[in-house]
């Protein structure tokens, strides 16, 4: 077995950080935590962690939360990898967060084994999607863009629709390349590069979007 | 970029000076000085200060009005507005107050809803006609009649330029003094005189001739000059010295009033949360206390909370209730709350209710029941509306079933699911993935279809 991941824990709930710690298996090794903007920053860049677990509600800073740690660590970006945990439904927060640069989102609801997962898929580089993520993507994308380039920015391809539409109905990694008869490695490709267009399209509806969610 | 003016808090006698040298750029000492010049050239320096003193506002101030736009739970807009760059978001500065969660449309000022309803009729048709050229056109209007008149009197005709001359010089400055008020300006205007609905407009506009017709009769001979002038002066002279008397006055009074207005708008929102907070959260908080032998109750009462609590926080306001996805969220929450087990929706698109979908509804209903009965564990739900079909996918991670196993009599699935959907022009199948069961239930419009 390899060495465990080094990880920091941002949060500014004392007990919700302690209860993760107990809940995250040995794969995973936390090496500090943060409460707030400042502090995450300057413990990030410290203890260099592979990953860190990020809220996306954070107190301090310029009230940027989550997305203000990442656009802060941004020097950091090659070597530690950023993953958003949130009780926060709301798609604009998501969204932020993954455009400044975290490589993935999951719930609070999740289990700690589901979390360790994804943290480790995220420490190899790859995207953690969950089926709610999945689901704004198909929302700001649509469900029949089809990119005839897979380069193309602005659409998905088939093939990551077809993903996509999985995972939010609820299918793991694993069981995505069972139905679709791809391996698992080929599902993270797409899954990745699915994150890279919503973190770099400037398709008007991925952005028209997040902000028609905000008004009333 | 030139600092913006505010009274600082290192003063003298009341931070005019530094403001002013901040906001220049020039050095405190250069704006003292010529202050004190103006001052000697028959007390400019001091009324100017003194006007300034009135209008310009502490630091503390302009930095409450500035906080008051700030949301620290608006993640996204305050991430944009402090890294606004080609990466963030996209959520473009937002002019004044953000809208956005429960909380935020409150701060706007009040005068704002009243001004929308004062009618956007009239004065967005002005607008419109003003961006499209209108004033182009008013301004080649009025010299039409300038030439057509000078070209009447060069004719002959005895033009009375005395009395034209000074109307037009009142309506030209009152349109250029409107336009440069911006458009909420404008509003907030029209709202303080009254002037929202037909009645104030018209008795704002009568008031109006009636002021410009007594300036006219002023200024148009009947009064002789040489007694005009003393008695105009001296009108303009008490007016003023009435003025600068009550202006101070009147600026406190107006700040207390927008600052006890903006508190008791706060004050009813606080009492919102708290009302919602009790009613909701703290009662299961109690149940959770009284039930905290049972760990299936008090798993099921959180849950409940927490579904509850979302909806209201993070309410997509734009969607409207009834849609199909609300209704699917709503048989998803009773599910849940029947059988304690965790139902997550993940939904893409919406539509309007239709007989169809009820069909549809009533099928997930029971797909989900299903579910939540049989297998147990976390289920998810998700719903795909495209233009021309609409798909729902229910799927657990319970044992699983053949559907030929099912005994012949059991009319749950084979009744509630296939037939009922085969009934209203759709399918259901059911699957078996190896780890759970996954219903599908499917809808074709093809009517829809041609729109895409």
């Amino acid at each position: 077995m390899t060495d465990p991941i080094r990880i920091v824990v941002v949060d500014d709930h004392a007990i919700f950080r302690s209860g993760l710690k107990a809940d995250l298996d040995s794969r995973i090794d936390v090496v500090a935590e943060a409460a707030t903007v400042e502090e995450a920053i300057a413990v990030i860049h410290e203890a260099r962690p592979a990953v860190v677990l990020l809220d996306v509600h954070l107190p301090g800073g310029r009230g940027g939360g989550g997305a203000e740690v990442v656009a802060g660590c941004a020097d950091l970006l090659a070597t530690t990898r950023f993953l958003a945990l949130s009780v926060s439904d709301s798609a604009e927060d998501v969204v932020t967060v993954i455009r400044a640069g975290a490589r993935g989102y999951v719930t609070k609801t999740f289990s700690g084994a589901e979390i360790s997962d994804a943290v480790v898929r995220v420490a190899g580089g790859d995207a953690a999607f969950s089926p709610r993520l999945a689901g704004f993507v198909l929302d700001a994308f649509g469900t029949a863009a089809v990119a005839s380039v897979d380069d193309e920015l602005d659409k998905l391809s088939a093939r990551e629709l077809e993903v996509m539409r999985l995972i939010a109905r609820g299918y793991s990694y694993k069981e995505v390349a069972k139905e679709l008869f791809i391996s698992i490695k080929t599902v993270e490709t797409h899954v990745s590069a699915v994150l890279r267009k919503l973190q770099l399209s400037s398709r008007h509806e991925l952005t028209r979007w997040a902000v028609d969610r905000r008004i009333l | 970029m030139y600092a913006p003016l505010v009274r600082p808090a290192d003063r003298i006698i009341a931070g005019v000076c530094s403001g002013l040298a901040a906001h220049l750029g020039l050095s405190v000492k250069v704006i003292r000085i010529s202050m004190v010049v103006l001052t000697l050239a028959s007390g400019a320096g001091l009324l100017l200060y003194a006007w300034l003193w009135l209008l310009v506002p502490t630091a503390d101030e302009a930095a409450r009005a500035e906080n008051a736009a700030f949301n620290p739970r608006n993640i996204a807009g305050n991430f944009a507005r402090n890294f606004g760059g080609p990466r963030p978001a996209g959520i473009p500065a937002q002019p004044g107050p953000q809208p956005g969660t429960g909380a935020q449309p409150l701060q706007r000022p009040a005068d704002d809803p009243a001004a929308a309803a004062a009618g956007p009729t009239g004065r967005t048709r002005t607008a419109e006609l003003m961006q499209r050229g209108g004033w182009e056109i008013a301004v080649g209007a009025a010299l039409v009649l300038a030439g057509g008149a000078f070209i009447a009197q060069l004719a002959g005709f005895n033009v009375p330029w005395e009395t034209w001359l000074p109307m037009l010089a009142i309506v030209t400055g009152a349109v250029l003094a409107w336009m440069q008020l911006d458009n909420s300006r404008r509003n907030g205007i029209m709202d303080r005189a009254g002037a929202t609905g037909a009645q104030g407009v018209v008795r704002l506009i009568a008031g109006l001739v009636f002021v410009v017709a007594g300036i006219f009769i002023l200024i148009s001979g009947s009064i002789s000059w040489d007694v005009m002038w003393p008695t105009l002066l001296a009108t303009l002279a008490v007016l003023a010295g009435v003025g600068l008397v009550l202006a101070p006055w009147v600026v406190k009074y107006w700040t207390d009033l927008e600052a006890e207005r903006s508190g008791r708008i706060r004050e009813t929102e606080r009492a919102e949360i708290a009302a919602h907070l009790h009613d909701s959260v703290l009662q299961t908080l109690a149940l959770i206390q009284n039930r905290a032998a049972s760990e299936q109750d008090v798993t099921r009462l959180a849950r409940a909370q927490e579904r509850e609590l979302r909806e209201w926080l993070y309410r997509d306001k734009r969607k409207e209730e009834g849609n199909l996805v609300d209704r699917i969220k709503a048989v998803a929450a009773e599910i849940e709350d029947a059988y304690g087990h965790p139902i997550d929706v993940v939904a893409v698109g919406d539509a309007p209710m239709t007989e169809q979908y009820e069909a549809l509804i009533h099928a997930t209903r029971e797909a989900v029941q299903n579910a939540a009965k049989h297998a147990g564990g976390s289920i998810s739900v998700y719903l795909e509306k495209t233009p021309g079909s609409t798909d729902v996918f229910v799927r657990d991670r319970g044992p699983g079933f053949e559907l030929a196993d099912v005994p012949a009599d059991r009319l749950g699935v084979r009744e509630s699911l296939i037939r009922r959907m085969q009934r209203h022009g759709g399918e259901a199948r059911i699957r078996n993935t190896g780890n759970g069961t996954e219903v599908h239930l499917g809808l074709k419009h093809p009517e829809e279809g041609n729109h895409s």
